[in-house]
């Protein structure tokens, strides 16, 4: 209520408050105190005069004359307090009776109890009394008198009067009082107050608070506020300035961040220009790249094409001068094949393109292949060419890229080394890795030109004045080893031979059973060997036993996994296949099987529970037999496998070759396999021609005038007609890892040209051919 | 309240008892007195029905006892009872008998006796002149002068004749003159209240008359 109210009126108010309170509980007591006396006294005053009057209407009483009564009653007169009176005989009849003023009803009288002479209640501020008149000890009648309320109503008021006046007075007397405080109290806190206000609206601290004269509390205060407002001033004045300072300093800052800011813009749309004709140059060099593998090789396989055929009988005999010269032509031209290979590969590796597929490579597996391939080059110069592993190991590698790394070193060594030197592939563990080095037995490599070996174009000087070399092997296998994660490395002293050498992660080994490792090229020996793919031991058994009785050669593989692997290496004459097995299922092993080069014309008979041949047909499979099989089923179905081989088919292949001279060569290859063929030399015709007879097999070439070679497959593929329509495609194109996925999935059998194509695509025409005519039967 | 009471009073005059006002209060007393006069006893009941003249006259005899002083005779110390006279024919039978029965006065248990000789009466303090006496009267007062007795009698003119208490009649109801100066004569001392209720209070009574 008084929280909004200056100090001077709540002291004001105050002092008001208390002396009103004081003085109202005082005159409420006293008047309360007085109220009661006053009762008191009216009671006792009351019963005097009833006494008087009983004693003196006795013998009124007892000589019945109510006259006398009347009279004894008539003296009340003189009594102002009394309204009324009255004496009844003890018969209750009434005797006499008093009105002050006339008109008056007897008021209720209270009943006298036993044992006593006199009762009396109030009416109000009234008091009526009752008293029994007594002659001796005998009640002869009763008196009753009722006093006036109006003495008692005057002396209240009087009372509320005095009490109205005195609080008056005193209130009067407190504001008096608490005026002349407010001087000495209020004002010199008010003053204090404007002071602050004035301070905090105005942020003014150079005023100050007038002190007052009196000493004590108030002074203190006032001394101790100017005293804080001299230390804010001081503060305020040095946080002014150092705000200053700062803002000042904000401003510098901002300024140079602007310039700052501005430089960087600049740098960055210089860096953005730079990216993009980055990005122009490097789009352009893979273009360059592409174009370049396409436009080099395709010349250079008609120039191999041919110098391959010419030697040839059927083209007419050639004398010995001539065969030496086409042999120097096929001999140069595979080596510029390998040289244009080489460049593109070291490109790719720079600019990051080539992509590395990691599995578990066994390394006497790759060693065997590398030696095997490059034994005829070293017999030549009378080498010993051997291989050495502690063990058998696996590295985790990309097997074709590391092959392609032993190739390299092999081949280096059997160049470098005089005849009838010694070179030997080891393979031994060392530091936790597999370290493989080629020793050979060469001059050695000067310790000066040690480290230049490895660099593009570097030939050592005292190298044979050979064409050979491309001068980019060593570069490209120290790259794609740096690729797997190791280091090539050189060892050497000359007059004591070289040692290359590198080391690779150890893979988990692919464990192998009852396989033992065959030479390669053994296709077609009697007995024929069947592989057996089959994880349930008691299945693998009963279809060995019922082969074996047969006169087959059965091996038994029970790790799917390895089954792809193990296919390649084993070239049986067909295999048998669970599609239920663990971890890999007998479709992915299919699936495997048809995209390998080595395995895909290997006759497949699927042999499970699932009764649906719809499946293996879709697979790719070429027979299909239900769980449990029967020996006669098995037995027929491994000879409509094995049994036909070449016939003569009416319908021709379509070859689609825009180049010329590469389509000469073809039609070459396949004529001389006995296969009557067609030919279109761009999109267009191929599919013109495909829309009227259906060929009985397509090699295709990608990079086609109007149509590609792409589009032209996505065509046939999603018509139902030409869904199943083999298509071989045999290209020079660099393939992105996109473009091969298409590929091997829609397409039969994908060729590459810089890699030797010939003698699988003759393999596979076979197959597939073969496989129509088992289908047409 | 009290404007609710008029409100009922108006309703009761609808109904056409405008006495009924009047009662309320009456009724009231009538009740209260009810139960003080159970206490009260004997005489209230005794006075049920309208007393006659002499049952009257017996209780003022009695009465009277109660205003009179005789310490300055020498009747005071002279007996156990408090004797109440009746000389000659006795007007009031059994009523007085009645009324005294079981009263004492002053400590002193109050009798009835009847004489017929003056000479009789030296022990009574009270003393009812029968009218049969009328005749002798002046000798009967002469004999009982100075002796301390009150005399009371409903002869005419008793009181101017030398009696001191005469029953006169007002009406039906039964008053008393009183002459002072026979009483004083006699040292009685007679209370001021019993004159307040006395119809005539003689001071000189003409002897003679």
């Amino acid at each position: 209520m008084f929280a909004d109210y200056s100090i001077s009126k709540k002291l004001t108010w105050m002092n008001m408050l208390v002396s009103g309170v004081a003085l109202l509980t005082a005159c409420v007591a006293l008047i309360g105190y007085d109220l009661v006396t006053f009762r008191d006294v009216a009671v006792s005053n009351l019963s005097t005069q009833a006494q008087i009057a009983a004693s003196n209407s006795i013998s009124a009483l007892l000589f019945d004359d109510s006259v006398a009564a009347q009279k004894t009653l008539s003296a009340l007169k003189t009594a102002p307090n009394i309204k009324s009176a009255g004496i009844y005989t003890s018969t209750g009849r009434p005797f006499a009776a008093y009105w002050r003023d006339r008109g008056g009803q007897v008021p209720q009288l209270p009943a006298v109890l036993p044992g006593e002479t006199e009762a009396y209640r109030f009416e109000g501020n009234q008091v009526v009394l009752v008293r029994t008149i007594l002659s001796g000890d005998k009640p002869v009648g009763i008196v009753y008198m009722q006093s006036d309320s109006q003495m008692l109503n005057a002396r209240l008021g009087r009372y509320a009067g005095i009490c109205a006046i005195v609080l008056v007075v005193s209130l009067l007397a407190a504001l008096l009082v608490s005026s002349m405080f407010r001087h000495a109290v209020a004002e010199p806190i008010v003053h204090l107050a404007e002071i602050a206000r004035a301070v905090s609206r105005d942020k003014n601290y150079s005023v100050r608070a007038a002190a007052s004269g009196s000493g004590g509390e108030v002074t203190v205060l006032v001394n101790a506020f100017n005293e804080m407002l001299v230390q804010i001033q001081e503060r305020d004045g040095a946080l002014q300035k150092g705000r200053d300072e700062l803002e000042q300093r904000v401003q510098e800052r901002t300024a140079e961040l602007e310039t700052a800011k501005k430089e960087v813009e600049e740098f960055s749309s210089s860096i953005l220009l730079a990216k993009e004709e980055l990005e122009r140059a490097s789009k352009f060099k893979d273009q360059f790249l592409s174009t370049m593998s396409h436009e080099l090789r395709t010349p250079l396989n008609a120039i191999l094409g041919f110098s391959d055929l010419l030697p040839d009988e059927r083209y007419g005999p050639l004398n010995e001068r001539q065969l030496r010269y086409v042999t120097h032509i096929h001999t140069s031209g595979k080596h510029l094949l390998s040289l244009i290979n080489d460049i593109l590969d070291l490109s790719k590796i720079e600019a990051g393109r080539l992509e590395l597929t990691f599995e578990s490579v066994r390394v006497e597996t790759s060693f065997r292949e590398v030696l095997d391939t490059l034994r005829p080059l070293a017999d030549k110069k009378s080498q010993t060419l051997f291989h050495r592993t502690e063990n058998d190991f696996n590295v985790r590698a990309d097997g074709t890229r590391f092959k392609q790394v032993l190739m390299n070193l092999v081949g280096n060594a059997i160049k470098f080394t005089p005849k009838g030197g010694r070179i030997e592939l080891a393979a031994r563990l060392l530091d936790g890795q597999v370290r493989v080095e080629v020793r050979d037995t060469g001059p050695g490599v000067p310790a000066e030109e040690q480290k230049r070996v490895f660099e593009t174009f570097y030939r050592l000087r005292q190298s044979e004045k050979s064409t050979e070399g491309t001068g980019l092997g060593l570069a490209i296998t120290q790259r794609l080893v740096e690729l797997h994660g190791g280091e090539l490395g050189l060892e050497s002293q000359v007059g004591h031979g070289s040692c290359f050498y590198f080391s690779l992660p150890v893979a988990p080994a692919i464990r192998e059973r009852r396989v033992q490792p065959t030479d390669s090229g053994l296709k077609g020996t009697e007995p024929q060997r069947i592989l057996v793919i089959e994880d349930d031991p008691a299945a693998a058994q009963l279809i060995e036993s019922q082969l074996t009785s047969s006169g087959y050669e059965a091996v038994v593989c029970d790790q799917p996994e390895q089954a792809a692997e193990i296919a390649a290496r084993l070239r049986p004459s067909a295999i048998t296949l669970d599609l239920f097995m663990k971890p890999t299922p007998g479709w992915e092993v299919l699936g495997q099987l048809k995209h390998d080069p080595r395995t895909a014309g290997i006759p497949v008979v699927v042999i499970t529970i699932a009764d649906s041949p719809a499946l293996g047909a879709i697979l790719g499979a070429d027979e299909y037999l239900a769980k449990p099989v029967e020996k006669a089923p098995l037995l027929a179905a491994m000879e409509r496998c094995l049994g036909t081989r070449v016939v003569q088919e009416s319908r021709p292949i379509l070859v689609v070759e825009d180049d010329a001279a590469a389509l000469e060569v073809l039609a070459e290859l396949l004529t001389n396999e006995g296969h009557t063929i067609t030919t279109a030399a761009d999109g267009e015709q191929a599919r013109a021609q495909v829309e009227a007879a259906l060929p009985k097999l397509v090699i295709l070439d990608l990079l086609l005038p109007k149509v590609s070679g792409f589009e032209l497959l996505a065509e046939w593929r999603a018509q139902p007609r030409t869904a199943d329509l083999p298509v071989f495609v045999l290209t020079s194109k660099d393939l992105s890892r996109g473009e091969e996925t298409y590929l091997r999935a829609h397409a039969e059998y994908l060729f590459h040209k810089q890699q030797p194509w010939r003698e699988a695509l003759v393999d596979q025409v076979r197959r597939v051919v073969r496989l129509g005519q088992m289908e047409n039967a | 309240m009290r404007h609710t009471r008029v409100a009922g009073f108006a309703e009761r005059t609808a109904h056409g008892s405008p006495i009924g006002r009047r009662e309320g209060p009456w009724v009231r007393l009538v009740v209260t007195v009810l139960i003080w006069a159970c206490l009260a006893g004997p005489i209230a009941h005794a006075q049920q029905s309208r007393p006659t003249e002499y049952q009257v006259e017996a209780t003022y005899l009695y009465n009277f006892g109660k205003f009179v002083n005789w310490s300055a005779t020498n009747m005071a110390a002279k007996d156990d009872s408090f004797a109440i006279c009746v000389l000659g024919q006795d007007p009031f039978g059994a009523a007085l008998d009645a009324v005294l029965a079981q009263q004492s006065i002053g400590g002193k248990s109050v009798v009835a006796r009847r004489i017929t000789k003056p000479q009789e009466a030296l022990n009574c303090r009270i003393l009812f002149i029968s009218s049969s006496e009328d005749r002798q009267l002046k000798g009967v007062l002469a004999a009982l002068d100075g002796a301390g007795i009150l005399t009371v009698s409903d002869i005419p003119q008793f009181s101017q004749r030398g009696g001191m208490i005469e029953f006169t009649l007002e009406g039906n109801k039964v008053r008393f003159e009183v002459n002072l100066t026979t009483a004083e004569n006699a040292r009685l001392i007679l209370s001021s209240e019993l004159l307040k209720v006395a119809v005539t209070v003689r001071r000189n009574s003409q002897s003679g008359d």
